[in-house]
């Protein structure tokens, strides 16, 4: 069970000697409770206060670094079991895989793509993480050349090395080594050769069982080694059995009921038949790294979107800046829709406004982010924000004519503002797929 | 699993059962109980039923999507035809049925909706839910005939809001049908409408929940929360949330990485983000999923089979 501030600093030396950073000794208890410090900050704890201290103030699932340099990502160190809660921190990476049977060309083709392909919505560039070569050809000269034709590539992806084989992964280490790939599997039988693998080369290690007891025993084993930078495979044989292991898991790791299960999950989509839905489920419940045959254009851009969606802050609304934005390249008697800066309500007009091919602007006013309804709802949205938005944007000079579209859900607002402004206000439709409809029958006439 | 997982639940969703077989007064060749979770979806120790997929069809075209359309051929001119391809060529558990027709402009022909679900009732005998008006003027009107039409069968009907729930739930309680409660992504709000259910003496085995489902990229985020947050508050004792949820996505097929989606690619990108929308809301407590591209239905069904120690649809009756 996690401890109380209290608690800790009844075993803290009460020293007050600044040695770990802070200055006294309760709010260093302060941070450790919150997660925010390492109990190895003071010098001065004995064994045993360390270990009470230790399992119960870091974070309940460990942070995991896969790759090096800029496409490098970080995993785990997550707190809730639902994102309202808080929120989910560190997306899972959505990692490629290539077989070492395959040709050349076509590993080549692989890394390539998750190199080079962005998908960008809602301002933010969508990309797949890394490349993971999985040994099945059962040779570890075959297994490293293929590893050595991803590094070829000079792509710089965080690499997922899977092998059974101790001595393929060595071989293939001598090409990848230094940029800290992922390495699958350590199991009862290999663990040791594992580890010494995982150390000299400073290594992620997965660790994998089809049961929790087995991957706690791993994780001690490893960790008894040297190795604490562990992702665990609950090698689902169903995806009945991934949510089921996997939300487990999730809930004994952060209330610190099993604090060995505290490391972050790996899942192999392209084991089970069913990749789209492996996918989709470890996206949702708790898989920190993906490994999936390449995909389609559908599911590439619904997994990335979902992806996104999840590990969205609920905390925050997603605001746009406050602006006349165009859409084409407006005259001076283009309309003028006027909305709010939630910027799923901007994205969602935008799209129709750009397929019904009229040039027009978008004025976009500051609701602190909320949508048409709450902003009408709390006031956030009216006549005096309104008035202010065309004022500062200078909507009176970018067109000739005084007429503002706005959102039908503001409808109740219209005599106040066409009161405040002097504009003429035309209420559009409460759904923006209807906006095309409405441009041509009322703003045409 | 060897170590006890506790999340601390005390209670139960509750059961809705949606058509009516002879047995029960109507003509369905089954019903469907859903609800009765005891805790997370998928993670019941009995195992958990797969959700239920409704295919979306409607009698009126012009406001549908050309995708299904041209994916579904010449059978979308009939709903009766539409209706039966739902059940035996695409494999739906349920058919809902949009009364796309009254969103016409002064839409007044009453008298063909009855026909309209007369025709589908016999085309197919797959429970039914229906999507009536969104015109005050014409509700009334128009869910007492869906409701006198399909007397007997237990319909799921929908929907109501908290601006527009009277004319629905009197529908259901003279005809003795269910009906969808939707609320715009909030559990306060979704509560709220209950409550105001509650008043009106609609019992709560009659009501099915509908956050809303934005689409994926366009607010999904927001209602797969809220679903989560509605089952986890009905598990912890919240019975006036304790009902099962339905997801719908309606936009799915309009926003713009489908719509504009290349040729070669569109069917592929409309299923997907079905799918991806609708198995992502399974896995937060929606027990009833709605597709409008066949082409989603058996990647749900597939998906759901794999969740494997798993029964088929409790059916009753």
């Amino acid at each position: 069970m996690a401890l109380k501030a209290l608690d800790i600093y009844k075993l803290l030396p009460k020293k007050n000697c600044k040695e770990c950073g802070d200055p006294t000794c309760l709010t260093f208890a302060m941070k450790l409770a919150g997660g925010k410090a390492d109990v190895d900050l003071c010098p001065y704890l004995s064994d045993e206060a360390k270990s009470v201290l230790g399992a119960s103030t870091r974070p309940p699932i460990r942070l995991v670094k896969i790759g090096v340099g800029i496409r490098s990502f970080k995993v785990g160190e997550e707190f809730v079991l639902y994102r309202h809660e808080k929120t989910f921190y560190h997306p899972p990476g959505i990692i490629f895989r290539v077989l070492d049977t395959m040709t050349e060309a076509e590993i080549v083709a692989v890394t390539e793509r998750v190199r080079d392909e962005t998908f960008t919505r809602v301002g933010a560039d969508l990309r797949f993480n890394g490349i993971a070569i999985e040994n099945v050809s059962g040779s570890a000269e075959t297994f490293a050349k293929a590893v050595a034709t991803v590094e070829k590539v000079e792509a710089h992806l965080p690499p997922v090395l899977i092998s059974k084989d101790p001595a393929a992964l060595k071989a293939a280490l001598v090409h990848c080594g230094m940029y800290r790939p992922l390495l699958h599997a350590a199991t009862a039988v290999n663990f040791k050769e594992m580890c010494a693998l995982a150390k000299h080369h400073g290594c992620p290690l997965v660790i994998r069982s089809d049961t929790l007891e087995g991957l706690v025993q791993l994780a001690k084993d490893c960790n008894a080694e040297g190795i604490s930078d562990l992702v665990m495979d609950l090698a689902p044989g169903s995806l009945g059995d991934f949510i089921r292991r996997s939300t487990g898991i999730r809930q004994l790791a952060i209330s610190r009921a099993v604090p060995d299960l505290g490391y972050p999950v790996y899942l192999n989509a392209a084991e089970n038949d069913l990749q789209d839905a492996a996918l989709v489920l470890g996206i949702v419940k708790y898989a920190s790294v993906i490994v999936t045959d390449p995909l389609a254009p559908g599911a590439t851009k619904a997994s990335l979107t979902l992806r996104q969606n999840i590990y969205t802050d609920p905390q925050k609304p997603i605001q746009m800046n406050p602006g006349l934005y165009r859409v084409g390249s407006p005259d001076m008697d283009a309309p003028v829709l006027m909305t709010v800066n939630f910027s799923l309500t901007f994205f969602t007009l935008q799209g129709y406004l750009e397929s019904t091919r009229i040039p027009c602007f978008m004025l976009i006013v500051d609701t602190e982010g909320l949508s048409v309804l709450t902003a009408v709802a709390a006031g956030k949205l009216n006549e005096t924000v309104v008035r202010d938005a065309i004022k500062k944007f200078d909507v009176e000079t970018e067109v000739t004519h005084r007429k503002l579209i706005i959102p039908g859900y503001a409808s109740p607002l219209s005599g106040r503002i066409e009161d405040a402004t002097g504009w003429k206000v035309l209420v559009g439709p409460r759904d923006a797929a209807e906006i095309g409809e409405f441009l041509h029958e009322e703003w045409k006439k | 699993m060897s170590y006890n997982v506790n999340f601390g639940w005390t209670s139960t969703i509750g059961d809705v059962v949606l058509g009516a077989t002879k047995a029960d007064g109507g003509t369905r060749r089954c019903s469907y109980r859903i609800g009765g979770g005891t805790t997370l979806p998928f993670l019941e120790p009995e195992g958990s039923p797969a959700p239920l997929i409704a295919l979306e069809i409607c009698d009126y075209l012009p406001f549908w999507s050309p995708i299904v359309t041209n994916y579904c051929g010449d059978l979308v001119n009939s709903v009766s035809e539409w209706a039966k391809a739902a059940d035996n060529k695409y494999g739906a558990d349920l058919i809902r049925l949009y009364l796309t027709s009254t969103r016409q402009r002064n839409f007044s022909n009453i008298a063909s909706l009855g026909k309209t679900v007369e025709d589908v009732l016999s085309a197919s005998s797959l429970p039914l839910i229906i999507e009536g008006s969104n015109e005050p003027k014409i509700d009334s009107e128009v869910y007492q005939k869906c409701g006198e039409v399909g007397e007997g069968e237990r319909l799921l009907l929908g929907t109501a809001e908290a601006a527009k729930y009277r004319s629905i739930a009197a529908a259901a309680l003279a005809y003795n049908h269910s009906i969808i409660a939707q609320s715009p992504i909030d559990i306060n709000l979704a509560k709220q409408l209950n409550i105001l259910l509650k008043e009106i003496s609609v019992p709560r085995d009659h009501i099915v929940i509908d956050p809303y489902t934005g689409a994926l990229g366009y607010g999904f985020e927001y209602s797969y929360s809220a679903m989560e947050r509605i089952r986890f508050s009905a598990l912890k004792g919240d019975t006036d949330l304790a009902m099962p949820m339905i997801c719908s996505s309606i936009d799915t097929l309009t926003i713009k990485e489908v719509r504009e989606a290349a040729p070669s690619v569109q069917n592929d990108m409309a299923i997907q983000w079905e799918f991806y929308t609708n198995f992502a809301a399974a896995a937060a407590g929606a027990e009833i999923l709605c597709v409008r591209h066949p082409g989603t239905i058996p990647l749900l069904r597939q998906a759901f089979a794999d969740m494997k120690k798993e029964k088929n649809p409790a059916e009753v009756g």
